[in-house]
């Protein structure tokens, strides 16, 4: 097992290469120009226009620029965002409000979408069912943004429960919201593959057998059915655990809280290289070891999964 | 409840969603005499009332997507121009979904919007599905290098901001139409259910049957396809069906941000947004485009729960 | 089952949260406890959104020039009533031929950090922000100072000095300052805060000072500027000018999102914002009452045409154009009436402004529109409207203005090109759009001279010039008296309007809000924004 870490471990350094390239690229071959875009409906005055290019080596080839950002990363600098604010700087206090709302929402998401997906599976085809069926269904339909505002409005202005918006609070509290609005999209997909897996392996002849021992039923679900059902749902959760950190970039918004999703989507706005840069290598990193605990995981719930052969 | 010895189920039982008192133990049913697993399959289906229902709210989506005229024509009074006196005026007999914001008839919209939502929801959710199964059977399935290759592949998708990819395939398709949307959502759709098919085929391919195929000497195409596939793909149908809803309401959320479908498209997302900031004082332009899309996700799910349930031979 | 039982209850409220959302049953702004005494002391929350630079010269952020207005006293200030300039920092401020100024400033004047403001304070400002290496934002603000183009060549070289010639430090309390070319206006441009004073640690250490800026005003910073979270202002020590504050500190909380500020304001958590959303106008209203207000602004919104492009070159078209778009309706059905229809160039607060210059051009007359369209030969392919993606109501009043152009002028293809405002930027300055676009105007100082100029002047983005219209504005620069200004303004304008070269849609108006907890609001509509000291608190 050690080994299959390291090793994975060493495949992240391909991949986060690969990645910051290819952002590069991506924001390289985007045609606008961030200085104009932050003058708005002013005109720059050309002498402005060329020093601030310069600065922020705007005017260098791809391939000089990515050059330079691999030197300023070799030496600890991420380089500067628009405001001259170093990215670094930016980075370490924007990921404490990311990682915290995407664990608590993570958390929320684990919690809530397997209780749910076992009690519609347990009570399958009867009402329970239904309703968390529908439930989730509505949830889905309804954009992010919907369910965030409206959830502030109640739970915020008019019964006063939580905090409505920012980090003020601290965590737990201040996260407990914007959490449950960021989970409540994931809780329907959880829910759903729980639901599904257990009715798959209720029907298994295992667990018919550890039935027919006469076994407790909530002994057979529990050590039983659910371990091996749960290998989806820990899959799909490994990969909720990364997109909960880039997607909260709608729920950062309408939460105004200061993390990473924000930040990227107005720095690619802005076209601002190098933090869209340092944030999605970081991302890509968290994805890696998410994955990779993902992994090992499996070894752990499905004995059949084997690592070092 | 307890582990009770289970009642034995009646003969033909009648199929979901009439509950069994047990769970553990499923009705066993009888094929029909000469009749293959996938034709009594197909039989069970048609005679479930929910598996109508759905098919048939979904039949009457694609006709609306594919022939708006007459559903307008029918429905309402719309005359096909827009005028700003009558903006977010609401119901009435004569225009049954009110007015939106622009002046239009709502229900005009909302049913020339079908077309774009669901092309997107299930162009999108199929090419997601067909590249994951394909890339997640590979990976799972020979495991070493090609899963390590996909495994990064994967890993570097995920990395890439949803709006960043939105942003540069946007730019190169500056109409942002319905084209240029899917591939947006293709192309950063795939990842999750790549991830959950490879794991689910690592568990399956050490399976009893599956070695016992391999020593007869099937090929690993006939592996993949007649063993592993069927029996690995349950979840990712479970996440595809629920993802026809996240694409349409995740283009709408890339609208919010500012890169997604513009003028003169039309779609349930961008009802959706324009209704966003009115939703208190003028809920009908939040509650049509919502009731469609809501419906159609629903009808997905539902339907894919029972085709699942017919053709799984494990819950036979 | 208890796993069934327990889960029942958050299943219950989740339902019953839908439906009393649903219902709409949202708690009214905090009930009105009547006027909020007169007595200083107190502390209050502004809701901002994030500033670009809190350094004066490096920005023209209406979010950083609400706390810049704060923090530092510039050499006049605009009167809130009407907008002409009255001395602030400067005790006065006189000229004989509108080209060379003489300004005296107020003695004693100190900066948070104790350094005494000379005029050497206010030089080393505007030189900083003219040099063009530095790249400062503000740069462009001091183009009629002599001897600006020496310091932005052209040809982006290094320039040989790093002084503007026109500024002349005569003493401690006395800057002369050289025109390049005489200008009435000028007096009001030094409203402007990169007009401001910098000390001597502004050029120490640029970065801390732009998290920490050390100014002259009534307030000083609390603390450094937590980027997207808070800045916090207190009463300044030393303060010895016009402006003393009532409260004793002031709390901008930013915010992202402008709904999300306006729900906080709601709670009761904000107690002032000055841009509620015009989406959000009739919730305002039912909920804040009389601590509502609508007040005008010298913001308009115009559909600039390419005229580079043959099929917009008839003035004909234009008007057709312009004739085909309702402004009452959209301002009505898409700002919730609360933005004003246009029916001149410049915003309808600005001195000098003429009701119904536009004439019939700017009201609605779809058949006259119609006549004039088929006169200029119609139009041929697709019709293309550029705007930046930045804020939702662009898309919904672009629609509307292309729902008109198809049905009132019958052109068939209409098609948005919405992109982010790095990649509009470009394109609008490098005349590369096919199509109208969205142009705005926020006005710098209020005169109709601002709008002419920075709308129209050479290259312009519409790419329309006429030597007529340059002489009237220079005309008005150089005349000696505000009325006789003013009338080559107008001629100026008049030839705009005729051409057409932009489309004038509507006039913004701004809506603010407030808590019970504040009173003595004034909001003016020029650079101040909230008179920050002269809010009063209960406490």
């Amino acid at each position: 097992m050690g080994r299959y870490i390291a090793r994975r471990l060493l495949y992240a350094v391909p991949v986060l290469l690969a990645t910051t390239f290819l952002i590069h690229a991506m924001v390289f071959v985007l045609p606008g120009d961030p200085i104009q875009g932050l003058a708005g409906d002013r005109p720059v005055p050309p002498a402005v226009l060329a020093e601030l290019h310069h600065r922020y080596h705007l005017d260098d080839p791809l391939v000089v620029q990515y050059a330079k950002y691999l030197g300023g990363l070799l030496t600890g600098d991420l380089g500067r965002t628009f405001t001259g604010e170093p990215v670094a700087d930016a980075l370490t206090g924007r990921w404490q409000v990311t990682l915290r709302l995407g664990l608590t929402a993570w958390f929320l998401e684990t919690v809530l979408g397997i209780a749910l997906g076992v009690w519609a599976a347990l009570r399958k085809g009867r009402w329970a069912d239904n309703a968390v069926l529908a439930g989730t269904t509505l949830v889905i339909a309804v954009p992010v943004y919907i369910v965030g505002y409206l959830a502030q409005l109640l739970l915020g202005v008019r019964l006063g429960w939580f905090p409505i918006s920012g980090t003020e609070d601290g965590w737990p509290t201040a996260y407990l919201l914007p959490g449950l609005v960021l989970a409540s999209f994931g809780v329907a997909y959880v829910a759903r593959l729980t639901r599904a897996s257990l009715l798959e392996n209720l029907r298994a002849d295992y667990v018919r057998t550890a039935g027919a021992k006469g076994l407790p039923r909530w002994r057979v679900i529990v050590r039983h059915t659910l371990r091996n059902s749960l290998i989806p749902v820990v899959t799909f959760l490994g990969v909720e655990l990364g997109s909960l950190m880039a997607g909260a970039v709608v729920t950062e918004y309408v939460f105004n809280l200061p993390g990473i999703g924000q930040q990227v989507f107005q720095a690619i706005q802005l076209r601002e290289g190098p933090t869209v840069v340092g944030i999605t290598t970081a991302l890509v990193l968290v994805y890696c070891l998410a994955n990779l605990l993902v992994d090992v995981l499996y070894g752990l719930l499905d004995p059949r999964i084997r690592h070092d052969r | 409840m307890t582990g009770s010895p289970p009642a034995p189920p009646p003969a033909p039982a009648p199929p979901a969603p009439a509950p069994t008192r047990d769970l553990l133990l499923p009705p066993k049913r009888r094929p029909g005499r000469g009749e293959s697993p996938s034709a009594s399959a197909w039989r069970d289906l048609r005679t479930r009332p929910l598996v109508l229902a759905c098919t048939g709210v979904l039949l009457l989506m694609a006709l609306m997507a594919a022939f708006p005229k007459p559903f307008i024509a029918v429905l309402t009074h719309d005359s096909g121009r827009c005028e700003l006196s009558d903006s977010r005026v609401g119901p009435s007999l004569d225009h049954p979904f009110g007015f939106d914001l622009q002046g239009c008839d709502y229900l005009g919209q909302v049913v020339r919007g079908s077309r774009p939502s669901l092309v997107i929801g299930i162009v999108v959710t199929a090419g997601a599905l067909l590249l994951s199964v394909v890339l997640g059977l590979l990976a799972g399935f020979y495991g070493g290098w090609v899963d390590g290759l996909v495994s990064r592949v994967t890993d570097v998708f995920f990395g890439l901001p949803f709006v960043l990819g939105a942003t540069v395939v946007l730019v190169a398709f500056p109409d942002h139409g319905l084209g240029a949307m899917t591939l947006v959502l293709v192309a950063l759709g795939w990842t999750t259910m790549t991830r959950v098919m490879r794991a689910q085929v690592i568990g399956l391919k050490d399976a009893d049957y599956v070695q016992a195929a391999r020593s007869t000497g099937a090929r690993p195409l006939r592996l993949m396809t007649r063993h592993l596939l069927p029996n690995a793909v349950t979840p990712v149908v479970v996440v595809a069906m629920l993802n026809v809803g996240n694409v349409i309401s995740g283009e709408a959320t890339l609208d919010f941000l500012g890169v997604g479908l513009q003028y003169p498209a039309l779609s349930w997302g961008l009802q959706l947004n324009a209704a966003q900031a009115y939703f208190l004082d003028f809920p009908h332009l939040l509650a049509f485009p919502a009731l469609f899309l809501s419906a159609t996700v629903l009808s997905f799910i539902l339907l894919g729960d029972a085709v699942r349930d017919a053709y799984d031979p494990k819950l036979k | 089952m208890l796993t069934a039982r327990a889960l029942r209850l958050p299943a219950a409220a989740l339902a019953l949260a839908v439906l009393a959302s649903a219902a709409g049953c949202v708690r009214r702004g905090d009930e009105d406890l009547g006027p909020v005494p007169d007595v200083p002391g107190g502390e209050y929350t502004v809701a901002l959104t994030e500033p670009d630079h809190l350094t004066p010269g490096r920005t023209t952020s209406s979010y950083s020039l609400q706390v810049i207005q704060g923090l530092f006293d510039t050499p006049v200030a605009l009167d809130p009533a009407d907008g002409h300039a009255v001395p602030l920092a400067a005790e006065s401020l006189t000229t004989d031929d509108q080209r060379v100024w003489t300004l005296r400033f107020r003695p004693g004047a100190v900066f948070h950090n104790g350094e005494p403001v000379t005029a050497a304070s206010y030089a080393a400002a505007w030189n900083a922000a003219a040099y063009g290496p530095n790249g400062w934002e503000a740069n462009g603000y001091f183009s009629q100072i002599d001897g600006y183009a020496a310091l932005n060549p052209a040809d982006g070289a290094e320039p040989a000095t790093d002084r503007l010639s026109g500024l002349e430090v005569v003493d401690d309390t006395t800057l002369k300052v050289t025109l390049g070319a005489p200008f009435s206006q000028f007096p009001m441009l030094l409203a402007f805060p990169a007009f401001a004073p910098l000390p001597k640690a502004a050029f120490d250490d640029p970065a801390g000072y732009d998290l920490h800026p050390v100014g002259n005003g009534p307030f000083a910073m609390d603390g450094d500027w937590r980027h997207h979270q808070r800045i916090d202002l207190r009463r300044a020590g030393g303060y010895t000018g016009l402006r003393p504050p009532t409260a004793d500190a002031v709390h901008f909380r930013i915010f992202t999102s402008k709904d999300t500020a306006f729900t906080e304001l709601r709670a009761g958590h904000v107690d002032f914002m000055a841009s509620v959303p015009p989406a959000r106008a009739y919730e305002a209203k039912r909920t804040f009452g009389r601590r509502y207000s609508v007040r005008p602004s010298g913001t308009m919104d115009y559909l600039g045409l390419p005229l580079w492009d043959p099929r917009y070159a008839k003035p004909e078209l234009r008007q057709a154009i312009s004739m085909a778009i309702d402004r009452k309706g959209i301002t009505r059905a898409i700002f919730n009436e609360v933005f004003a229809p246009a029916d001149s160039l410049v915003a309808a607060m600005i001195p000098g402004h003429r009701a119904g210059a536009c004439g019939e051009t700017c009201t609605y007359r779809p058949e006259r529109a119609k006549e004039l369209f088929d006169k200029a030969g119609g139009f041929t392919g697709t019709l293309e409207l550029y705007f930046a993606n930045s804020d939702p109501t662009y898309e919904q009043w672009m629609t509307a203005v292309a729902n008109e152009l198809k049905q009132n002028l019958g052109i068939r293809d209409v098609a948005f090109r919405k992109m982010s405002g790095a990649d509009l930027g470009p394109i609008l300055n490098g005349r590369k759009a096919t199509g109208p676009y969205r142009q705005n105007w926020v006005v710098d100082y209020p005169s109709v001279q601002n709008y002419l100029a920075g709308l129209l002047g050479p290259n312009n983005r519409s790419g329309w010039s006429d030597p007529a219209f340059d002489e009237a504005l220079a005309l008005g620069n150089a005349a000696p008296t505000a009325a006789e200004s003013e009338e080559h303004y107008h001629q100026a304008e008049s030839i705009a309007l005729k051409a057409l070269p932009l489309i004038p849609l509507w006039n913004w108006q701004d809506q603010t809000a407030w808590s019970s907890r504040i009173g003595n609001v004034l909001v003016d509509p020029y650079v101040a924004g909230l008179h920050l000291e002269k809010v009063t608190v209960r406490h």
